[in-house]
């Protein structure tokens, strides 16, 4: 009899564990479905924070692909004691097919716009009043990577022809599955900034006055300087500078002063930022912190071949500091410091070159703008008389020092580095070789 | 009348029985060896049906019927003897044999005795583990089984292992066998937070362990279904013996050092040669238009360096005389103790059976920083409830405490201490403290002295414990439901609790990146339950046919939950906690599971003791297969024929045994994340405080288990009265499907997508001998050879070329190979690094050309990690009471790419870094012939990867010896011991290789993957052991 009952007992047992079968239907935690990520229009605006976040990894506006420019465009200003052979590469004009940091450059850009396509593909559930916006700051995004992109990986605007030169791909829409249409050809440099424009354009359009630490109509305004100005388009080039300082300053933005203080050692923007990438102890990474500051890694020194070109007195010579015989920028110094991609100094110096080469005054005559840049750093103003190109340009190259600029000037301006001419093929990053091994649509930069 | 009848019938019935009683027999069984007691051996009738077994003292008392003319015994590690019933007083010797054929093997779901056996099955017993002096049990099978290829990855305490069974059989799945302790698939994936992944398995105590079976063919493992592609590991327990109890103590102690040290360069030399570096790059920048005259450039790239061999001589000019002349490496490594106490109770009675045992390990690592401390529990009961009922328990307690070093890739890991100058004194004499604690004129540490942070700095200012508290454990009811028919539940639960806490102190700013002290405390629970339901049934019909089946169900789900609190900024570094801390920079908590629900049936039919057939099947299901896939079948079938049992070799003397095989089956792998099939947005894209989601998988519904079709023939023979045993095993492993992380082109915002794509292959030969070379009264001498070769093939990728580094998955070419330029030296001329083209030319032949272009230069396969062939050899001599065990262990064929040498071996041409002694044969002046580029500092010569730093990797170790005393039984009985063992055992006593760095068994542990193996960097090298300890029997 007691058999029976175990025998009973097991078998009810064994059918209860048969029933496992609905326990292999688990789900995750901390993800969720793609089908359920866009029901909301709360759900369209967090996948834009999103995109912020990817605009910010490190290999894109986090900061390394700007110290890696920076760099190529240097030859004894600095001196490079790092062991990061992705850099060193840089340092020595010797790029590699497989450097690792150029692929997470061009990995890094196209995840932030498909991000942003993502987004632009769900604005039909964005709140009526709140769809500008969202649209603005998604085409920023994408407008600004693909600037960036192509002026690293493709011959610059002013190399040769820009309608034939091969640019980077142009993504306008989410990836929803990988099939062979995923092997997307390079667009020419020229269709490339054709498509940047037209983003930022309709961004500059779209975008609120103000916006937080998010894009707004300033940022969308000053992108659009720093591209035009690129390709030398110097009318635009100061229209857009203009409409970005005065957008700036409507918002009660100006330059810090002093000069030290546009990169403080504390948490958020500074009144000067028209646009940074926002870094806390617990999201986003600045590497310009990583490489130049004697508390990051220090790989980068400054040699005195630098400091020999400010005027003395100039305040910016302030941030220079000597650790155990190096001097290091002290621009970089604060490890949750956010990236300061355009400060308000920067549109002056583009208005002001993009004036002076015209012959208008766009804005403001071409000399005031100067000075308020010079009177800022304790330096004495210039007179008229004073005031030329290499005048400007070199105010440009002090103020805007190792802040990532340094290259796309150098090609711009046709300034050769060392014996290497400013269109040499070293000076163009290679297209990476995981992106040749997958997309047979892809062409090689001459010289890899 | 009917009275009558049914008296008589009771009269004649027992008067049947009174005769079928027939007569008791007794007698006493020893050890051939040394004459001690043999308990527990079985004593069974030949012919008959009597069966009884040995008691602790040896003796035994048997009823056999009168026709009974010969008695069978049998005993787990002793040749079967069959005996003359000669009087009704026997004394009977037995001899060992390690590879006896009467042996039980584990299988799953049962055992066999493994003259039985079909599949292809590898043994380990407890003889070979017990009292190793290593942290984890897989270092105490290494070398020990055939086909079973263990890699330690570092000498790290506790770190992670790798087992291949007959090769890789996945590019982008798990890789390494299942892991099943008592019935009930266990914990095995690292749980650390540090990059450095750590061993769960070595929360097992070695000496618990009484076997452990490798399951290597499918026939063996597909029961085990769609996690046995990669071989099943089967641990099994002790249990406690009929008998009078016992109680074993064991301790031993002894200490560690590492097997290998690399040669740098002295302060004369570091000096001497960084100069020649700056003069390489002076010119190198005068060419580059930098400067107007090479004079110029010298003078400035000479202050430079001068300024730098000023800063690393801790600011004064000592550098110059060579005053200070650091041996850095010798500071990474400490003395390291290693000590372990045992103890273990055992006994039991034909009702109840018992083990009890205890340990405690404390170890100290050969770096920095480095100790383990581990206590073990465990109490292992069986108890026959009724005749139909017995029930039992196996439960296990861990506690183990690992006080860990920073992955190999962080300047804080001890090794990296080698990058530091020589001319560095170890303590600043600026300030009284460790060189980098102080910059006097800052008041905090220094940021650039020495050349890179200085790992000692974390000896005293910082601490990382890993602390594990496991509880392994499972029930189970046997119930006989009729003759023959068994049925068995188990269940079993392995729950894992770890904590790991950090804390850096404020004098590791530079390594940190933080000035005032950052921490963590993570903590993760993982539980893990499994039930297996089956039935057994085994019947003989008409003494002939016999057969086994065995059939249920396995339930299994695992639960994990982590946390992760880290802050910064202390008051001071005596807090420690994060309460203390003022900015908590990040908090995270996450949780994941998987499950598998599978059915199985195995059935084997023996055929008049001569002809085997075994045929297994199991349906299983995972919740981590997209809904179009979810269950997959794994079916298997074996064969087998004793040919010693047949006709015409009956008159064969010197044949004892001889047995053919073959097998064929599927088996599966699904070792991948729990969630790869879906599409998923991931709410981690946090921005300047707001929430955000980002997309960060694209979905494959059709993503399915990758199955192995595995094919294996052998066969096992015996000869000379069982003096040579011989194995051998030739198999044939095809993979198809494989879970593939594919690379897909970056322009989609993705990286990679999982999806069943591809194929690979493995075969292999492998073979066991064991002889026994001499066997007199007093002398006896065992060898046992294993030899391994595996070649690994993959056959199709779908053109794409798979791995970060160096290490590369490709199609034509083993897993992993090195796939990177050929390097061909200096250019004679110049010094510039050169490399081989490797371009195809148009007649279809390599251009074998140099050019000092890296770009222009082709990859092409410049070695392999995985060993051509691999071996053991074990020697076994006793004389009276001293035995010495000799194993030699040893890998041929592959070799190892030193990771490092981009910064240790680099011309001087990348950083301070100190260079190895090597180094010196740099280019020099044009006409010089060298594998050494000219030293330009900065320069990158040659440094990037290529064959440079690729080295044969092949080695043979004397890997375990022992040398024992066992105390003779007159001494015993005076002290009132049972027995008494005094040992020296040591571990990798000794390595013979070509390999020029610390070791040549090395996996770096922060980039250790599928495809990344066997790369070198400033991995600590394996530890050398020696230790005395004894063992008392009360």
């Amino acid at each position: 009899m007691t058999r029976k009952i175990i025998n009973i007992l097991l078998l009810t047992a064994t059918i209860s564990a048969l029933s496992c079968s609905k326990e292999l239907d688990t789900t995750p935690t901390q993800s969720i479905d793609t089908k359920d990520a866009f029901k909301t229009g709360k759900d369209v605006e967090v996948a834009l924070v999103g995109a912020y976040s990817h605009l910010g990894a490190s290999n894109l506006y986090g900061g390394t692909m700007f110290v890696a420019a920076d760099l190529l465009a240097n030859t004894t200003e600095i001196s490079w004691s790092g062991t990061f052979e992705q850099l060193t590469q840089m340092k020595n004009k010797a790029i590699l097919i497989d450097n690792s940091f150029v692929a997470g450059t061009w990995l890094s850009g196209y995840t932030a716009i498909n991000d942003v396509n993502n987004v632009l593909n769900h604005l039909d559930v964005v709140a009526d009043d709140k769809k500008n916006k969202v649209e603005g700051e998604s085409k920023f995004i994408r407008g600004s990577v693909l600037f960036d992109l192509v002026r690293l990986f493709g011959k610059a605007w002013n190399d040769g022809d820009p309608g034939s030169n091969a640019g980077v791909p142009i993504i306008l829409t989410p990836t929803v599955e990988i099939n062979a249409e995923s092997q997307v050809p390079r667009a020419t440099v020229a269709a490339v900034y054709t498509q940047a424009i037209a983003d930022l354009t309709d961004a500059e359009s779209k975008l609120p006055d103000e916006n937080g630490f998010f894009a707004d109509k300033s940022a969308a305004a000053a992108m659009l300087a720093r591209i035009y100005l690129q390709k030398g388009d110097y009318a635009n080039a100061a229209a857009a500078a203009t409409r970005s300082i005065d957008y700036a300053s409507a918002n009660g933005k100006f330059l810090m002063n002093p000069y030290a203080d546009a990169f403080p050692l504390t948490d958020g923007n500074t009144d000067e930022d028209v646009f940074a990438i926002q870094v806390t102890s617990s999201s986003g990474t600045n590497d310009f912190q990583t490489y130049y500051s004697a508390d990051g890694r220090g790989d980068i020194q400054i040699e005195q071949e630098h400091l020999d070109l400010y005027e003395a007195g100039d305040a910016r010579l302030d941030l220079f500091y000597n650790s155990g015989g190096s001097i290091y920028i002290g621009k970089f110094d604060y490890i949750y410091g956010n990236v300061h991609l355009i400060r308000l100094a920067e549109l002056y110096l583009i208005r002001a070159e993009a004036n002076f080469r015209l012959g208008t005054a766009n804005g403001a005559e071409p000399l005031d703008d100067i000075n308020v840049i010079r009177e800022r750093v304790n330096l004495t103003p210039l007179g008229s008389e004073e005031l030329s190109l290499d005048a400007i340009l070199k105010e440009r190259k002090l103020e805007l020092a190792f802040e990532g600029n340094a290259l796309h000037d150098a090609k711009r301006l046709e300034q050769n580095v060392g014996l290497i001419s400013w269109n040499d093929p070293k000076l163009v990053f290679p297209i990476p070789q995981r992106e040749l091994r997958v997309n047979a649509n892809l062409t090689q930069n001459p010289g890899y | 009348m009917r009275k009558t009848i049914a008296l008589l019938l009771a009269v004649i019935f027992t008067a049947t029985a009174a005769f079928a009683q027939g007569r008791v027999v007794t007698g006493k069984i020893t050890d051939a060896k040394d004459g001690s007691a043999v308990a527990g051996a079985t004593v069974k009738a030949r012919n008959g049906k009597a069966i009884t077994s040995t008691s602790a003292d040896g003796k035994f008392s048997l009823k056999v019927e009168d026709n009974v003319k010969e008695l069978v015994i049998t005993y787990v590690g002793y040749n079967d003897f069959i005996v003359a019933i000669t009087g009704n007083e026997l004394s009977i010797a037995i001899s060992q044999n390690s590879q006896s054929l009467s042996e039980v093997v584990v299988v799953g779901y049962g055992t066999k005795i493994k003259k039985d056996v079909t599949g292809s099955i590898a043994k380990v017993g407890a003889k070979e583990l017990t009292n190793t002096p290593v942290t984890s049990f897989e270092s105490a099978i290494q070398g020990r089984a055939s086909g079973v290829l263990v890699q330690q990855q570092n000498g790290k305490l506790g770190q992670g292992i790798n087992i291949r069974v007959r090769g890789a059989s996945s590019v982008s799945a798990g890789n390494e066998p299942l892991y099943v302790v008592d019935g009930i698939p266990v914990i095995t994936a690292s749980l650390s937070s540090n990059g450095s992944p750590t061993n769960p398995l070595s929360d097992i105590n070695i000496n618990d362990i009484e076997s452990i079976e490798i399951l290597k063919d499918a026939s063996a493992a597909a029961i085990y279904g769609s996690r046995a592609s990669n071989g099943v590991v089967l641990i099994t327990t002790k249990k406690g013996k009929n008998g009078t109890s016992k109680i074993d103590i064991g301790y031993f102690t002894g200490s560690q050092k590492p097997t290998g040290k690399r040669e740098f360069l002295n302060a004369t030399q570091f000096v001497d040669y960084f100069s020649r570096a700056a003069v390489g790059a002076a010119h190198q920048d005068f060419l580059a238009g930098y400067y107007d005259t090479e004079e110029d450039a010298i003078a400035d790239w000479m202050s430079y360096t001068e300024s730098r061999f000023t800063r690393y001589s801790a600011g004064n000019e000592d550098w110059k005389t060579a005053k200070v002349n650091t041996d850095w490496q010798e500071q990474g490594f400490q003395k390291a103790p290693i000590s372990q106490y045992d103890v273990s109770l055992s006994g039991g009675n034909d009702k109840t059976k018992f083990f009890a045992s205890g340990q405690y390990l404390d170890q100290d690592g050969i770096i920095v920083r480095n100790s383990y401390k581990r206590y073990n529990g465990r109490l292992n009961v069986d108890h026959k409830v009724k005749d139909w009922l017995s029930v039992g328990m196996n439960m296990s307690f861990a506690r183990s405490q690992n006080n860990r070093v920073s992955n190999d890739n962080a300047f804080s890991t001890p090794i990296q201490i080698v990058a530091l100058s020589p001319i560095t004194p170890i303590i600043d004499p600026r300030t009284g403290l460790p060189s980098g604690a102080l910059d006097l004129a800052t008041g905090n540490p220094n940021t650039n002295f020495p050349v890179y942070y200085n790992p000692l700095l974390s000896v005293d200012n910082s601490s990382y414990a890993t602390l594990v508290n496991r509880m392994l454990g499972n029930v189970y009811a046997n119930v006989n439901l009729a003759k023959g028919l068994v049925f068995r539940s188990e269940f079993g639960v392995d729950q894992l609790n770890q904590t790991e806490e950090a804390y850096y102190g404020s004098v590791t700013a530079r390594n940190t990146g933080v000035p005032n002290g950052s921490g963590f405390f993570s903590s993760d629970q993982l539980l893990n339950i499994n039930t297996n339901n089956f039935v057994q049934y085994a019947k003989t019909f008409k003494d002939v046919h016999v057969i086994d089946v065995v059939g249920g169900m396995s339930f299994q789900k695992q639960t994990s939950t982590s946390s992760l609190a880290e802050g910064e900024e202390f008051p001071s570094d005596a807090y420690k906690k994060l309460a203390s801390a003022a900015s908590k920079v990040d908090a995270t908590s996450s949780a994941s599971e998987f499950s598998f629900l599978s059915y199985f049936l195995r059935a084997n039919y023996k055929f008049n003791n001569k002809y085997l057939l075994a045929l297994s099947g199991r349906y299983d299901g995972s919740s981590r297969f997209g809904a179009n896939n979810r269950y997959g079948f794994f079916p298997a079938a074996s064969v087998g024929w004793i040919l010693s049992e047949e006709k015409f070799l009956e008159n064969v003397k010197w044949l004892n045994f001889l047995k053919v095989k073959g097998s064929y089956g599927l088996t599966g792998n699904g070792e991948i994340a729990n969630f790869a099939s879906r599409g998923l947005y991931t709410g981690d894209g946090a921005y300047g405080g707001q929430a955000g989601q980002r997309p960060t998988q694209i979905p494959n519904p059709d993503l399915k288990w990758e199955t192995t079709k595995g094919f294996d023939v052998g066969f096992e023979a015996s000869f000379f009265n069982n003096r040579l045993g011989i194995e051998v095993d030739y198999y044939e492993r095809k993979t198809q499907d494989l879970l593939l992380d594919v690379e897909v082109p970056g322009t989609s915002g993705f990286s990679s997508q999982f999806r069943n794509i591809g194929n690979l292959n493995n075969k292999g030969l492998e073979f066991t001998v064991n002889t026994t070379n001499i066997n007199t009264k007093n002398f006896r001498w065992t060898s046992s050879i294993n030899f391994s070769a595996n070649k690994n093939k993959i056959t199709n990728l779908d053109g794409q070329v798979l791995g970060g580094d160096v290490n590369k998955a490709k199609e034509g070419e083993a897993l992993g190979v090195f796939f990177t330029r050929e390097f061909a030296g200096a250019d004679p001329a110049n010094g510039d690094a050169l490399y081989y083209l490797n371009t195809t030319k148009s007649d279809g032949t390599l251009d074998r050309t140099t050019t000092n272009d890296y770009n222009a230069a082709q990859d092409v396969v410049v070695g392999s990690p995985v060993p051509d062939f691999f071996y053991g050899f074990s020697n076994t001599f006793s004389y009276k009471g001293i035995d010495l065990d000799v194993l030699l262990q040893g890998v041929q064929g592959n070799e190892v790419f030193n990771g490092g040498g981009q910064f240790m071996s680099a011309s001087g041409s990348n950083g301070f870094d100190n260079q190895t002694l090597d180094q010196l044969a740099a280019w020099d002046k044009p006409g010089d012939i060298t594998m050494v580029p000219e030293a330009r500092m900065f320069y990158a010569n040659g440094t990037n990867n290529s064959s440079r730093y690729i080295s044969d990797g092949s080695y043979l170790r004397v890997k375990a010896v022992t040398l024992a005393y066992n105390l003779p039984a007159s001494v015993l009985k005076k002290v009132k011991i049972e027995r008494a063992r005094f040992y020296v055992r040591a571990q990798n006593l000794f390595t013979i290789t070509n390999y020029k760095g610390w070791d040549p068994e090395v996996n770096a542990d922060y980039s250790a993957s599928n495809i990344t193996q066997g790369v070198d960097f400033y991995s600590a090298p394996q530890l050398k052991t020696i230790v005395f300890g004894f063992s008392l029997g009360l």
